[in-house]
């Protein structure tokens, strides 16, 4: 009697669940199918992402290094001027792009800035006090939606469409004459930007161009000798020059950080896909295994 | 202190003579540290040369080492630059700034620049007349003026290719 009881139970027992465990199973194998079908799709899509940004990078690098030695060449006049006139109004010129898969980029210029705003010892402009009301300018729309959010009443003129591809002389000089012509009063613009430090590391950096009465004003400046008054003109060429430059290196770690970004993103893809059809095949041979057992126990409680 | 200045404008300034002159305007011994930089391509980067002629807004101008510091924007013209006794490259230029620092360094930003070799004689008088036509035309101010502006630069195109 305790036998035929044991056994019924034992029997009962795998019955009792089969159906709903194999229902399970069956269920759960389905969704982990979806799973892995997508997953598989989405690490097709982040290689090939990964492919492009890895051919883009050469040729944006090519033309950072000619616009970095063009930004320097220009810099030198910014050297000899250093001093200037202290507690001046800083227009701010935020660096990122539309486009977004990058990583930390947007966000690591838009903490740049609130660290310059809010005078922290790691701000991109040391020992610079920056006034609260300071007008900024973003290019990009994904910084202009975050610096938005943080300081709504400085946002004087957004730019957008730069940085789809590499930039060219021409998209810095269309936003340095908007900023001359926007009207907003500053001493000098401080570029923020993204400086290229390596493949895989960037960070975010602020370049100074004064303006063109810091420049009148600045003991350095007066050692130029000049036949007529071109300060005006030197002034918006360098701006121009400086935000070429500028925004050539952003480019470049923009597309380094997407092609690290999509690499790690395909690594982990193919993580899931690993251990989902590790799962898969577990679920399969659990869901054949009950079925076996199922068949061997009826055939011998026959 | 000495400059050499071949100046098209009337009003010229006396050159100053009263920093100590080391040398005269023969010695050409001491070089000048040149960076010339296009956007898209360094052309010199930080390179000793001997003497660069540079076509000034104010006049054409010859600076040699030592040149006082000052500030010139360019406009569309040949920037020639000795590298070394006898040998010389020219350059058109579409415009720029040339800035002499006082450390005995020049820095050229120009936008655009091409050696005068790569330039096509046809191709510069059809460009010539078609910005001509344009000028004289019946657009807007801001056209008229582009294109008076276009056919400035390639008058000085072909002044320059004609006395290469």
């Amino acid at each position: 009697m305790f036998a035929r009881r044991t056994v019924a139970r034992v029997v009962a027992q795998p019955s009792l669940l089969a159906a709903p465990s194999n229902a399970r199973n069956m269920a759960t194998l389905r969704e982990i199918e979806l799973r892995l079908k997508s997953v598989r799709n989405i690490e097709k899509i982040t290689k090939s992402m990964k492919m492009i940004a890895s051919t883009k990078l050469a040729k944006a690098q090519r033309a950072m290094q000619a616009g970095k030695l063009y930004g320097e060449a220009n810099a030198e006049v910014f050297e000899t001027a250093k001093e200037g006139a202290t507690g001046s109004k800083k227009l701010f010129l935020v660096i990122s792009s539309d486009k977004g898969l990058c990583g930390g980029i947007h966000s690591s210029v838009t903490k740049a800035t609130r660290r310059a705003f809010n005078n922290a010892p790691d701000s991109p402009l040391p020992g610079v006090s920056v006034e609260p009301d300071s007008p900024v300018m973003v290019i990009g729309d994904k910084s202009k939606a975050q610096i938005s959010r943080v300081y709504p009443n400085n946002l004087r003129l957004t730019f957008n469409q730069i940085g789809r591809d590499v930039p060219t002389f021409a998209d810095a000089a269309s936003v340095a004459d908007l900023v001359v012509k926007s009207g907003v009063e500053y001493d000098s613009v401080v570029i923020i930007y993204n400086s290229f430090v390596s493949a895989i590391s960037y960070e975010a950096a602020a370049m100074e161009v004064k303006g063109e009465k810091a420049l009148k004003e600045s003991e350095g400046f007066k050692k130029y000798e000049m036949e007529d008054d071109f300060t005006k003109d030197l002034a918006e060429f360098s701006l121009a020059n400086a935000l070429y430059s500028a925004l050539t290196e952003a480019h470049s770690c923009e597309i380094s950080a997407r092609r690290n970004a999509m690499d790690n993103a395909s690594k982990n893809a193919g993580d899931m896909i690993g251990s989902l059809t590790m799962q898969y095949n577990r679920g399969r041979q659990a869901a054949i295994t009950n079925e076996l057992v199922d068949i061997i126990t009826g055939a011998s409680a026959l | 202190m000495a400059s050499l200045r071949l100046a098209t404008s009337a009003a010229r300034r006396v050159p100053s003579l009263f920093h100590a002159t080391r040398r005269g305007y023969a010695e050409a011994s001491d070089k000048i540290q040149l960076s010339m930089a296009l956007p898209h391509q360094s052309i010199f980067s930080s390179t000793d040369v001997v003497q660069v002629n540079v076509c000034a807004a104010t006049g054409d101008m010859g600076i040699l080492a030592n040149h006082v510091p000052s500030v010139e924007p360019l406009r569309p013209g040949v920037v020639e630059v000795i590298e070394s006794a006898g040998g010389s490259k020219k350059w058109f230029i579409s415009g720029g700034f040339a800035t002499v620092h006082p450390n005995n360094k020049l820095t050229i930003n120009a936008v655009e620049a091409a050696p005068l070799e790569d330039f096509s004689v046809e191709s510069i008088r059809t460009n010539l007349q078609e910005a001509l036509r344009v000028a004289s035309g019946n657009g807007t101010e801001e056209d008229k003026l582009e294109a008076r502006i276009e056919a400035e630069v390639y008058e000085s195109l072909q002044h320059a290719l004609g006395s290469k």
